[in-house]
């Protein structure tokens, strides 16, 4: 009886001890998901900026300029362009 | 003799210990036991609720989940507004170290004088002092790197406008708090603004989130919103404008781009304008959003629609002719004068050469209340069905209080008034036969159905009444576009100041169609007090529609309807026009 006893105190005693573990464990890979997923917003949050930053420098004003000071270009019009006909029966581009 | 005293034998040392002695130390343990088995259960049992709520206050944090703001962007899908973390700079003033130095580097960052940063500093009873929001992020990092003690930052969004200045009315901006304060920002404050979320933690010592507990509410980001501005008409529109303004050494000026078709906004600008995302010049008159907010008598543009009333009443056709000399009119006393005199006019001349005589002449065959049911249908009076802020509706009298002049003077655009906005509306029913098409700002699916206004034909012959406009014998021959049939018409009025008008300060307007025969798009023009010498509305702004038409129909992929002589030896298959 006393064996039995002292048998499952022991039980007890290591599955209390598990226990102390796989909580420790799990918080330390929950700061680790919350970490991940900070991450994961900060980098969205500096893609939609790098978006808006490419929108920027594509910005017209910006690509006019350009194209006017550095390249020399001038704008379309008719009289510089060639109108091609698409070819019946084909679908729209 | 031995010095040494043996303890247990001493006689002297021996004593008789009572025995209550020895059971009262046992009873206080017993007691010490007890009271640390009640404690225990104090804590554990009867307190429980009060001792796990203080763990929480210790541990627990409730984190704010942002939500980021929505975008804005134009009818291809570009950017217009678009928000992106920022950094803002805080401190504890207390906790500063007053590092010489390092200051001077940070105020250097900054883009301010130590003596500034200093001053913010110096109230050291307070616990919190922004030292400047929404802070460059390569900026941010070298903060962080100098690594000021009290120094801190802190994340926030911040609104980028990418079109800048050019797309600046319509898009509006927010205020520092990521709320709407004008234009789109504010009138789709609603749709634009997210609700952040919120989520319950545990935090271990070191503050980093261990455990969840509880619910948590998800953040709602607010919703993109599609516009129906073109991004590259916008933009083009606005550069023309700006020119045209300051070439005229006009006060200001605005421009509106319809599709015809649909009724969507392509382009609307106005000049001065602003960079919404520079804080500091978020004031003033620039601010104004002159298309929607500022109405002017529409003069000589309001002729077409006299025109069109007659044609559809029945009263002439475009060939009736009617005698215009000498130029002069009296109608209860006061007389309307034409520029130039004519002689006998068609209808079709009498919009060409924009003779007063003649319009009233066949406004005064009609009732007023038919004028005033055609001015009303075309929307004149009449807020337009935008959801902007300071939208105006102009104003146009009740037809029963009209005198005979006054009829007389509204048949020539004198006596109401209107924005650019409802002007261009308005010639939007020339342009898609007879129909007035509701607008809008955000991007539709194909065309919208339209309110029927006048008989098909009659527009038609509007349309070619406008088209005169533009040709030799009109007064807007730099209305003409390489490559495009276009028809317009242009106004020029007096400003009114006080109770009358003023002598030198006029507005030139133009607003028109193009292509005349199937009309894609109505564009209005407007330049406010040109003082460079010229001001008629032919003159001021009927360049400016005509390089915007060319640019915006040859953006929309439209072919030339008119045969132009190529500016290149063409070798490639297909045809040139």
């Amino acid at each position: 009886m006393t064996r039995l006893n002292l048998l499952l105190l022991l039980a007890v005693m290591s599955s209390a001890l598990y226990l102390v573990n796989v909580q420790y464990e799990s918080r330390r890979l929950f700061a680790e998901i919350d970490r991940a997923l900070s991450e994961e917003r900060r980098l969205e949050a500096e893609h939609e900026r790098l978006l808006a930053e490419r929108r920027a420098q594509a910005a017209p004003l910006r690509v006019e300029k350009l194209a006017k000071d550095r390249l020399q270009m001038r704008p379309a019009s008719p009289a510089i362009s060639i109108y091609v006909t698409r070819p019946q029966g084909e679908g729209s581009p | 003799m031995s010095r040494s005293i043996l303890y247990t034998s001493s006689p002297l040392l021996a004593s008789r210990t009572p025995v209550w002695r020895s059971k009262f130390i046992v009873a206080v343990l017993a007691l010490t036991f007890l009271g640390l088995g009640v404690r225990a259960a104090y804590i554990q049992v009867v307190s429980n609720d009060f001792f796990q709520y203080q763990g929480q206050v210790r541990f627990a944090r409730t984190l704010e989940i942002p939500a980021s703001r929505g975008r804005v962007l134009d009818r291809n899908g570009l950017i217009l507004a678009s928000s992106v973390l920022a950094s803002s700079v805080w401190a504890i003033p207390e906790d500063v170290e007053r590092d010489e130095e390092r200051l001077r580097q940070l105020a250097r960052l900054l883009d301010m004088s130590l003596a500034e940063l200093n001053k913010k500093l110096e109230d050291e009873d307070k616990t919190f002092v922004w030292i400047k929001r929404q802070v460059d992020e390569p900026v941010a990092k070298q903060i962080d790197a100098l690594k000021i003690k009290g120094i801190y930052q802190r994340k926030e969004y911040k609104r980028q406008y990418p079109e800048g200045e050019a797309a600046a009315h319509v898009v509006g901006f927010t205020n520092v708090e990521d709320k709407g304060q004008e234009g789109v920002e504010l009138a789709f404050e609603k749709t634009l603004a997210g609700k952040s979320g919120s989520r319950r933690v545990i935090k271990d010592r070191l503050g980093s989130v261990v455990e969840a507990v509880g619910e948590t509410v998800p953040p709602v980001d607010g919703l993109d919103l599609q516009l129906s501005i073109d991004s590259k008409v916008q933009f083009f529109a606005y550069q023309k404008l700006r020119e045209a303004v300051r070439e005229n050494k006009a006060a200001s000026g605005s421009i509106v781009v319809l599709d015809a078709q649909s009724g969507e906004v392509l382009a609307l600008a106005n000049y001065p304008s602003y960079v919404p995302g520079k804080r500091q010049n978020l004031s003033g008159a620039q601010l104004r959003n002159r298309a929607l907010t500022d109405t002017f008598e529409p003069g000589s543009t309001t002729k077409p629609f006299i025109a069109a009333l007659a044609l559809e009443k029945g009263l002439v056709r475009p060939e009736t002719q009617i005698q215009t000399a000498p130029g002069r009119l009296t109608i209860g006393g006061a007389t309307i004068s034409d520029a130039h005199p004519h002689g006998v006019l068609t209808v079709n001349e009498i919009i060409q050469k924009s003779s007063n005589v003649g319009t009233v002449k066949m406004a005064m065959q009609m009732p007023a209340r038919e004028m005033w049911e055609m001015y009303s249908l075309v929307g004149f009076g009449q807020k337009p069905q935008l959801p902007f802020p300071g939208v105006v509706s102009g104003r146009l009298r009740a037809h029963k209080t009209w005198r005979p002049i006054e009829q007389a003077t509204m048949s020539y655009g004198y006596g109401l008034s209107v924005s650019l906005f409802q002007l261009a509306h308005a010639y939007s029913v020339f342009a898609r036969d007879g129909q007035l098409v509701p607008v809008t700002l955000l991007k539709t699916s194909g065309a919208a159905g339209g309110v029927r206004v006048m008989q098909a034909r009659h527009a038609e012959s509007v349309r070619h009444m406008l088209q005169l406009v533009t040709s030799p014998g009109g007064t807007a021959i730099k209305a003409q576009t390489m490559g495009y049939s276009v028809g317009g018409k242009t106004g020029t009025a007096h400003k009114v100041e006080g109770r009358g008008y003023a002598s030198h300060k006029y507005r030139g307007f133009f607003v028109g169609l193009a292509p005349v025969e199937q009309p894609r798009i109505v564009v209005a023009v407007m330049i406010d007090e040109p003082t460079a010498g010229r001001y008629y509305g032919g003159d001021v702004a009927a360049p400016v529609f005509s390089e915007t038409v060319q640019q915006t129909l040859r953006l929309l992929g439209i072919q030339p309807d008119v045969p132009v002589k190529p500016g290149i030896i063409a070798n490639a298959v297909g045809e040139s026009f």
